[in-house]
């Protein structure tokens, strides 16, 4: 099983995380953030919640067409 | 039963055990394949080929053979495709061959060759078209597939194993436990993983040397050496497949699902060193039992001393085959000749050839060069073999009943590919090897087309010591063995002997799904040229096998046949797993309970023993209803839910999500969450609320309270809690971080027990005692009151579930049992979850049916709501057009015009003259109050009118009801009761 990399708890594994969506990135109205997405191959931003672990929401960059996190970060901590 | 003749053989001990086999019973020696004994008793046909029903006998000793595929068990625990040259023996075994009927010897469906001659590729779907291919379809379906699938569900869990470590090594031949060794030597952590149930792979073939001893000590002694520097071995095992850093190695002892393991091991470098796989050349009628690949001769021969024919012909393209021969002969097979598809010229260079050449000359073995064997003569077995100079056409006929063929080795490449490796062609070995691997992936040995001992130990050691170094993990290189072997096979590419176009159906590539030569050339006639096309027109290297024999030569056949380079064509990329795994296997632990756990309320015990009929609701089980009100369920809940209208009742509701909400900030955070203000409830009071999607559709609905200023507790739907807590905590984190609002999942600190019905005040008056007299009676339609009960705490809320004059009492887990049975001594009794459905429905309250992540609140009557202009998630995109159109959809009651005739949920609403669907039942409940069915539907907004008729068709169950649009409150439109 893959493992994630959350920045409270380290690396754990899949199946503790959550997917949950695609951050929009193709418009600002109310309509495009619901429903448009580019869609990038190699650079996905997404929402994750450590479900089974810390619960803490996270964003992710990520590189669908292999795989790779690119980066893994608190969602909402920053701009406290 | 079958006694044979005592074998001695490497695999073989003298004890023996007895199995079954298409119903007759045999004798076998432990240590038996159900091959080898199969063959000792002289039984060389073992199952009949997929689509052409032709016989087949073993071609290989391994994973990849094709053919010989048994279903062990008896139905319905059977199991399908287990190999039978992997398939150890044990003492009352039940097996079956496979794809015949009514038996193996005769089949019926083979003979459909006989009358259409053979069927090429797309042959059924291009051939059954008329009227339509689903007309046939059953009947040909029955026909096809490999072995009979299991009927039962409870084969036996395999268990899981999480494993981690520096270094995983696939494959203990020479060169796995060469890399195995130079790893192990630096202190990293090393898994090794073997196929077999030895360790040593090929070597036990070799008359081979390494560091001064013979090649079988040395195994011994490194195995042991691996054991001290604490090297995990796994034998058995064989690594299927991987993602994401995660290797998965299925431990299959005996090659029988039943005593299976799976270890998913996260390692940081993996060393490939899986072998290479013999494969056959091609020719006409090269599938008749008794052709086989020189390597299972030997296989069989050494390993359980089963002698596979008498009189054999090997035909091969390189210099192994004539060791081979000379250990064949010397184990008993009179060899009659070996047949070598390189010149003349060649050979005389080939001074380890020639000198095998002379020896065997001596012993009476014709020697051919530049020949080739061109067909396979006889029945149901080999009984002769025709060959034919290359050069000069000449031919002869040799009588045999064992044809041995090796065409060279691939390389074991699918753990390289899985990994996104690419393949690149050496022409001198004709080998596809594996390039480009991710860091930290490679692959050694045979596997990397190294075929001679002493560069295969030493190419193991380095690369191993290389990638490790790479990745910080230090390597000395020390450690590394000295081979010394048999010279390299001096092979020259060969795929197929000569033949007619026409002969060119019965030239087999792929055995396992009796793909032909013809059927290659049909695929490019077709216009599927790509080797990916061509693997799936053809079903060329799919299956059980995933192509292990017939890839390679698929494709250079492919090449010659396009008139393009092997490299051109290349190969289709394998996709795990490597090996058949069940589909528990794959599952693990992750089955039945363990998958999905079930939750029971503090009240489950009282439900079970008062005949409460529990059903799983997401994952709480909740009472449908009690026995001692009927024992038909439609009857007991309508007496559950009259009687709550007339008396009263209680409902465990338990299972409702609580969430408690905290902090300075959550009155402003909670008017964001749901479609109406939070902030305007006062403390004490409660409000039901709903909550929209950001696309605006309804996600929930529940009752929020307000226990102080920074203080509320929503509640959602059952089996909502979980989903609903993690909602919020994402608005949370999106629209207020850093703010002071805390989330806390309380839904199994509070039980639930709602009482309903006109006497339901009196009721916990009485139960609740004195000090709750005047609270209960002071609190109005949402109010809620906090206290104690038996010292636990207590909060009342004045709300209903029913339209009844109604209380939820949440109630701390300890005293919930006591509340409840107090609650039935004072004359309340229980109703299930059925009777509450009915009550809901009475009143027009929303549940899943109505709630389906479809309607928008204008679609379920809250535009007052949604006028009210609350700001909330979700609130931008109820404006859409779509939402208002008149074809949309708007929540309405039905009842039956005649007043007694049923409609069940999911009927579609039409008008009179016409079956164009404007809408449908969503709810359907037999009303006990109204004496008639009622339901909720979702109907046309232009048709939503009361009063007007349409009726409800439900052509799967044969209903027409015309029913009557009214209002979604069909039993105290006014609320008198609620408020009493």
């Amino acid at each position: 099983m893959t493992s994630l990399s959350c920045p409270f708890c380290g690396v754990r594994e899949l199946a503790e995380f959550a997917f949950h969506k695609t951050l929009p990135n193709a418009g600002d109205d109310p309509l495009s953030a619901v429903y448009l997405r580019i869609n990038q191959v190699d650079d996905s931003h997404e929402y994750w919640q450590h479900v089974r672990g810390c619960r803490a929401w996270l964003k992710a960059r990520r590189n669908p067409s292999t795989g790779e996190v690119l980066e893994m970060n608190l969602l909402g901590a920053v701009t406290s | 039963m079958k006694a044979a003749i005592k074998r001695v053989g490497t695999r073989l001990s003298d004890k023996t055990l007895r199995f079954i086999f298409d119903g007759r019973e045999y004798e076998a020696q432990v240590g038996d394949t159900a091959a080898s004994v199969l063959m000792a008793h002289g039984i060389f046909a073992l199952g009949r080929s997929v689509k052409y029903r032709r016989l087949r006998g073993l071609l290989a000793v391994g994973p990849e053979e094709p053919n010989a595929l048994l279903t062990v068990g008896v139905t319905p625990m059977v199991i399908p495709n287990v190999s039978a040259p992997q398939l150890q023996l044990r003492e009352g075994l039940v097996l079956k061959s496979q794809n015949r009927w009514p038996s193996l010897r005769f089949d019926v469906a083979s003979l459909l060759q006989l009358g259409s001659g053979f069927f090429g590729a797309g042959f059924y779907y291009k051939t059954f078209m008329w009227p339509s291919w689903r007309t046939y379809e059953s009947l040909i379906r029955r026909l096809a597939g490999l072995g009979e699938a299991p009927g039962a569900s409870d084969l036996p869990v395999a268990a899981v194993e999480y494993l981690s470590c520096d270094v995983l090594v696939a494959g203990a031949g020479a060169a796995g436990l060469s890399a195995a060794l130079v790893a192990a030597h630096t202190g990293a952590r090393v898994v090794l993983v073997e196929r077999e149930p030895v360790l040593g792979g090929e070597l036990e073939f070799e008359s081979a040397l390494v560091d001064g001893q013979p090649a079988t000590s040395w195994v011994t002694a490194t195995e042991q050496m691996l054991q001290t520097l604490g090297v995990r071995i796994l034998t058995d095992t064989t690594l299927v497949g991987g993602t994401g850093g995660v290797h998965i190695a299925h431990h299959e002892p005996g090659g029988l699902a039943g005593h299976n393991k799976v270890f998913h091991i996260r390692s940081r470098v993996l060393v490939i060193a899986m072998g290479a796989i013999e494969r056959p050349i091609a020719l006409i009628n090269n599938d008749l039992p008794g052709v086989m690949l020189l390597g299972a001769a030997e296989r069989l021969s050494r390993r359980y001393g089963a002698l596979t024919g008498r009189r054999a012909v090997i035909f091969a393209n390189h210099q192994r085959a004539y060791a081979a021969a000379a250990r064949l002969v010397k184990a008993g097979v009179s060899v009659r000749a070996v047949i070598d598809t390189r010149s003349a010229a060649v050979l005389e260079q080939d001074a380890v050839t020639a000198r095998h050449c002379a020896s065997l000359q001596v012993a009476g073995v014709l020697c051919l060069s530049e020949s080739a064997v061109v067909s396979a003569k006889g029945w149901r077995t080999v009984t002769g073999v025709d060959i034919q100079h290359l050069r000069s056409g000449k031919a002869k006929r040799i009588a045999c009943d064992l044809l041995l063929t090796s065409g060279g080795w691939s390389p074991a490449m699918h753990a390289g590919l899985q990994g996104g490796g690419t393949t690149r062609y050496a022409a001198d070995k004709a080998t596809f090897t594996v390039t480009d691997q991710p860091i930290g992936r490679v692959t050694v040995g045979a596997s990397s087309g190294h075929f001679e001992l002493a560069a295969v130990l030493s190419e193991a050691a380095s690369v191993t010591a290389r990638v490790m170094s790479e990745l910080g993990l230090v390597s000395d290189g020390a450690g590394i063995p000295m081979g010394l072997g048999d010279p390299a096979p001096r092979l020259a590419p060969y795929w197929r002997a000569p033949c007619t176009p026409s002969q060119e159906k019965r030239q087999f590539i792929d055995f396992q799904n009796d793909v032909t030569v013809a059927d290659l050339r049909a695929s490019l006639a077709e216009g599927f040229r790509d080797i990916e096309h061509v693997k799936r027109y053809a079903t060329l290297g799919i299956g059980t096998e995933q192509g292990r024999t017939s890839t390679v030569l698929g494709a250079a056949i492919l090449a010659e046949l396009k008139g393009e380079s092997i490299e051109s064509v290349g190969l289709s990329r394998p996709r795990p797993p490597y090996h058949p795994m069940t589909m528990r296997a794959m599952a693990g632990l992750r089955v039945g309970s363990a998958l999905r756990v079930a939750k029971r309320t503090p009240l489950h015990d009282w439900h079970v023993s008062h005949g409460g009929v529990l059903d799983p609701m997401g994952l709480w089980m909740r009472p449908r209803f009690y026995r001692s009100n009927g024992a038909d369920a439609a009857i007991a809940a309508v007496t559950e839910a009259r009687r709550v209208r007339t008396t009263g009742g209680i409902v465990d509701g338990s299972t409702l999500g609580k969430i408690e909400v905290v902090g300075a900030d959550v009155a402003a955070f909670l008017d964001s969450m749901y479609l109406t203000k939070a902030s305007t409830i006062k403390i004490g009071r409660s409000k039901y609320m709903v909550n929209l999607r950001e696309d605006g559709m309804v996600l929930d609905d529940g009752i929020v309270l307000r226990l102080a200023a920074d203080r509320f507790i929503a509640t959602t739907s059952s089996g909502h809690a979980e989903h609903m807590l993690s909602h919020f905590e994402h608005y949370r984190e999106v629209d207020w971080p850093g703010r002071a609002v805390t989330l806390t999942d309380i839904t199994d600190a509070w039980s639930v027990i709602a009482v309903a019905g006109p006497r339901s005040r009196a009721a916990i008056q009485h139960v609740l005692g004195s000090e709750w007299q005047s609270r209960i009676e002071t609190l109005t339609h949402m109010d809620f009151a906090q206290g104690h009960y038996a010292g636990v705490a207590l909060t009342v809320l004045r709300a209903s579930f029913s339209g009844e004059l109604a209380y939820e009492l949440h109630v701390g887990p300890a005293a919930a049992v006591a509340l409840w049975e107090a609650l039935v001594t004072s004359g309340l009794e229980p109703y299930g979850i059925d009777a509450l459905d009915i009550l809901r429905v009475e009143k027009g309250y929303l549940v899943s049916s109505e709630l389906n992540g479809q309607t928008t609140p204008g679609d379920l009557n809250m535009d007052s709501l949604v006028r009210l202009g609350n700001p909330c998630v979700g609130r931008a995109l109820l404006d859409r057009p779509a939402f208002h159109e008149p074809t949309r959809g708007r929540l309405v009651g039905v009842r039956a015009v005649d007043g007694c005739s049923g409609f069940l949920a999911g009927a579609q609403l039409t008008t009179l003259s016409s079956t164009q669907p404007l809408g449908y039942i969503t709810s359907s409940v037999f009303s006990p109050t109204l004496n008639e069915w009622i339901g909720l539907a979702l109907l046309a907004r232009a048709q939503a009118i009361e009063g007007a008729t349409l009726i409800a068709r439900d052509p799967l169950r044969g209903q027409e009801t015309p029913v009557r649009v009214t209002s979604t409150v069909h039993v105290d439109p006014t609320g008198e009761r609620i408020k009493s």
